[in-house]
């Protein structure tokens, strides 16, 4: 087992890869009462076009496969929901699917290990019939329609719509009525002997353990075994530009709800982490100076009266995709957007000042400290960041390496008025 | 954690909770009043307008440069009702100089004396707030009130509650009226807000690190030295029978795919020793994925993505919220009824009994692992008679049988059924308002 101490949050990671090749990574938080476990597997709505291991043939499913496995996978062969079972222990037990993985995860203070027991039981044995996976469709159809009236969801998006030709990213996690409508059991047995193996899982468990005994326990209960071969997954090409600069759609809002969208370039395959991790900062620092609660434009557009609150700023990146995302609501979008422009061409031409650099790095670093509270947040920010192929230590590690300069080249190449968009829901 | 309340004058308490367990401090300010229709929309204007300067910091930049600065402390206010209290909140959460790479920063002293500042030395022109700052924050609150129909599911849950509560103050929306913002100015506003610091109860709570010296922060502070005493009153629970005979049955008509469908039900019970009673009851009805609602409405008759019910303790009340097909109105409410008397014949096992304690036990224990979550409860204390800490919590979740859930299963009466529908309606069987 690997240890990783950070003295910066005072935190230790443990990382282990067990021999079936799953990967085991625990942060052990002395006299908390909550224990968080979450796994996740590489795997996301985006990966419905795949060869599997040992086979020559491109398998192809309906969109929303992994989002409805994830929902079936409670279903025990013994007739029991094992969320059920779990909910019945005291623990709070729960699922969720994005893009690129999915993740199992329960928390509690007591009854960890019998949760462990019912928790690897269910991951590791799939039950599906064609009854319960036809039950399943009613209850996502309601979530798919549950979905259908959050204006801040569409704006989302149409925002991706907007911006990608052919990456699947632009597509619901859940599909939609009709694609769920063709799913069966074979189809979610396939994608499950796929892609639910332990070289393509990660854990993550954050409490009051003793890591050494921790790992023992999960290895007691592993039953998965390693599987050979390689997953090739098959994307779309995706070109550089956006498909349209706007995209306006109608929906019952008392004011307009905005998306300002910037793609950017994926890193290369070759590119170490570091690189990675260093331009995510660049471009939190830069959202702060552009649209920050100190910033100019934010200022001008507030007293205006177009807009009352700095929107949710955002940039997503995975190896497959990247984009900024800077969401709100305001009287009158088209017009923020041009300021936002202007804003930024302002910058570029006339530099950034040190002391509102100095300013807003020292808010990111303050920021990133107190990601380390709450078990949740630390088990949910390193399995989202493996998948990224980055450790979250290092963000503390690398942010006192972000200069000026470094900010400025960013600033050049990533906000690029020709791969911006933007998308608005107004009535 | 070691939890100490200080009244420093009649009216005005300091609560530390001095725990390491944390990375940051977190500061608060909570303001209690009445809830009252003429002073509601007033009230909740002050919060964002204090944000806009002060003595010092004249200008939100500055506020937000000074914050930034400080390792991005995170100032937020907020508005809400407690019962029939109307209460102004204002946070700082600031990272603690333990994990800063430099040690001589001081943070939780900046961040109390900032807070401070802000609350209780707002920027003054004339004798009065500035009126800019007043005119913009009127339009934000407007747009915000008039925004409510945005999150349709907390919106069909207000209504309800505002259908169910007609005739108490309890109906107030916790923002105040959008009619009433164009009375207000800078002069009338001040003048309010005189009024409310002069006389609210204050609650004052600074959680993390404390040392020795920590004390000295709040002593030494010019502001709280010039404070008045004052009553510092607050409404707490009261257990009136209500009585309503038939259903109230409410209809509202808007764009909707999904309809929203909330039930308020009246628990008519004695005094606050029964709450755990109720608390228990309603994880059985709806807490959980193992609750009736859950099973029967979602999991068995897979009418609905959402299907759950909460307890409202310092009301006695108890809502349940579906988000369901508009067409199966008439399905899910059957059900839900059904769900509603086997409750009160018992219909449920010892072993659902044990197992919501054991969800509900791990939720209170995790109560002290999260700093804004420990410091609502211990305010939230303010408001019994008896002030019960985690530990008692924990022990009396414990001790409720069977039978004491039944009890209070029989005091449970549907009030109000509000169905958020779309424009062509639904529900063939309903009265439409």
């Amino acid at each position: 087992m690997q240890i990783i101490n950070n003295l910066k949050v005072n935190e230790k990671l443990y990382i282990d890869r067990l021999e079936n090749g799953l990967t085991v990574m625990i942060i052990p938080k002395k006299d908390v009462q909550k224990k968080y476990l979450i796994l996740g597997i590489n795997y996301g709505s985006n990966d419905s076009s795949f060869i599997a291991q040992g086979e020559t043939e491109i398998t192809e499913v309906p969109k929303g496969v992994a989002h409805f496995l994830e929902h079936k996978m409670f279903e025990q062969e013994n007739g029991k929901n094992s969320l059920d079972v779990l909910t019945a222990l005291g623990v709070n037990a729960n699922a969720y699917t994005t893009n690129d993985h999915t993740a199992y995860l329960y928390e509690c203070t007591d009854n960890f290990y019998e949760a462990l027991d019912e928790f690897m039981d269910y991951i590791q044995h799939p039950y599906f019939t064609d009854e319960n996976v036809e039950k399943e469709k009613g209850i996502i159809g309601q979530e798919i329609g549950m979905y259908d009236d959050y204006p801040e969801w569409k704006v989302y998006l149409n925002a991706l719509e907007a911006m990608y030709h052919n990456n699947p990213v632009k597509l619901d996690i859940t599909g939609t009525v009709e694609t769920i409508s063709q799913i069966n059991k074979d189809i979610l047995y396939k994608c499950y002997n796929t892609f639910y193996t332990p070289s393509n899982m990660a854990m993550v468990v954050c409490g009051d353990f003793e890591p050494e005994l921790l790992i023992e326990e999960i290895k007691k209960r592993t039953i998965m075994k390693e599987n050979k071969g390689d997953i090739k997954r098959i994307y779309p090409d995706e070109p550089e530009n956006v498909v349209k600069n706007k995209v306006v759609q109608k929906m019952e809002v008392s004011r307009p709800l905005y998306t300002i969208g910037i793609k950017c370039n994926v890193l290369g395959l070759d590119d170490l982490p570091e690189k990675a991790i260093r331009k995510h900062i660049a471009i939190q620092i830069l959202m702060n100076i552009i649209f920050g609660e100190s910033s100019p434009l934010y200022r001008r557009l507030y007293d205006s009266g177009n807009i009352s609150y700095t929107p949710n700023m955002d940039y997503e990146f995975t190896k497959r995709y990247a984009h900024i995302l800077l969401t709100g609501q305001a009287n009158n979008p088209e017009v923020l957007y041009d300021e936002f422009k202007k804003m930024i061409n302002q910058l570029k031409q006339e530099g950034i000042k040190e002391e509102d650099f100095v300013r807003i790095r020292k808010m990111i670093y303050g920021d990133y400290i107190k990601e380390y509270n709450d078990v949740t947040d630390i088990a949910r920010m390193f399995l989202s960041d493996y998948f990224k192929g980055v450790n979250t230590f290092d963000y503390l590690e690398q942010i006192g390496t972000v200069d000026l300069q470094y900010i400025m080249d960013v600033l050049n190449q990533v906000f690029d008025e020709n791969r911006m968009i933007l998308s608005i829901i107004k009535q | 954690m070691k939890y100490d309340i200080k009244e420093i004058k009649k009216g005005i308490k300091i609560h530390y909770i001095n725990t390491d367990k944390f990375k940051t401090n977190l500061v608060a300010i909570f303001l209690t009043t009445d809830l009252d229709k003429e002073t509601v929309t007033k009230n909740a204007l002050i919060a964002p307008v204090l944000t806009r300067g002060t003595t010092k910091m004249p200008t939100q930049e500055e506020i937000s440069k000074e914050l930034e600065g400080m390792y991005g402390a995170l100032f937020d206010c907020g508005i809400e009702k407690k019962g029939n209290n109307q209460i102004l909140k204002f946070y700082i959460e600031s990272v603690n100089d333990r994990f800063l790479p430099d040690l001589q920063e001081n943070l939780l002293t900046k961040s109390v004396e900032t807070l401070l500042e802000i609350v209780f030395s707002p920027y003054i022109e004339n004798g009065a707030f500035k009126k800019e700052y007043v005119e913009q924050e009127k339009n934000n609150l407007k747009q915000v009130i008039e925004g409510r129909k945005d999150n349709k599911a907390k919106y069909a849950l207000d209504r309800c509650m505002e259908e169910m509560y007609k005739g108490d103050n309890y109906e107030i929306y916790r923002l105040g009226y959008a009619e009433d913002i164009e009375k207000i100015d800078e002069k009338n506003l001040y003048e309010q807000y005189q009024k409310l610091i002069n006389n609210c109860k204050i609650d004052i709570f600074i959680s993390g690190i404390l040392d020795e010296d920590k004390n000295e922060i709040i002593e030494k502070n010019q502001i709280l030295n010039n404070m008045k005493e004052r009553e510092g009153k607050l409404i707490k629970a009261n257990f009136d029978i209500k009585s309503r005979e038939n259903e109230n049955i409410v209809f509202e008509n808007m764009d909707v795919v999904q309809g929203k469908l909330v039930l308020g039900l009246d628990v008519n019970i004695k005094d606050e020793k029964q709450q755990n009673d109720v608390l228990l009851y309603n994880s059985i009805l709806g807490g959980s994925a193992n609750s009736k609602l859950f099973q029967n409405v979602r999991e068995k008759a897979s009418l609905a993505y959402t299907a759950s019910s909460s307890y409202l303790r310092i009301k006695n009340s108890i809502f349940i919220n579906c988000g369901i097909e508009i067409e199966n109105y008439d399905k899910a409410l059957k059900i839900i009824k059904e769900q509603i008397s086997d409750m009160k014949e018992g219909k449920f096992t010892d072993e659902e009994v044990e197992n919501v304690k054991k969800g509900l036990i791990s939720a209170i224990k995790a109560i002290d692992d999260e700093q804004d979550t420990q410091i609502m409860y211990l305010f939230g204390q303010e408001f019994s008679k008896e002030k019960v800490l985690t530990e008692e919590y924990e022990k009396r979740v414990r001790n409720v049988s069977k039978q004491d859930i039944i009890d209070v299963a029989n005091l449970v009466k549907i009030n109000t059924i509000y169905f958020l529908t779309n424009k062509d309606g639904g529900g063939e069987n309903a009265n439409h308002q």
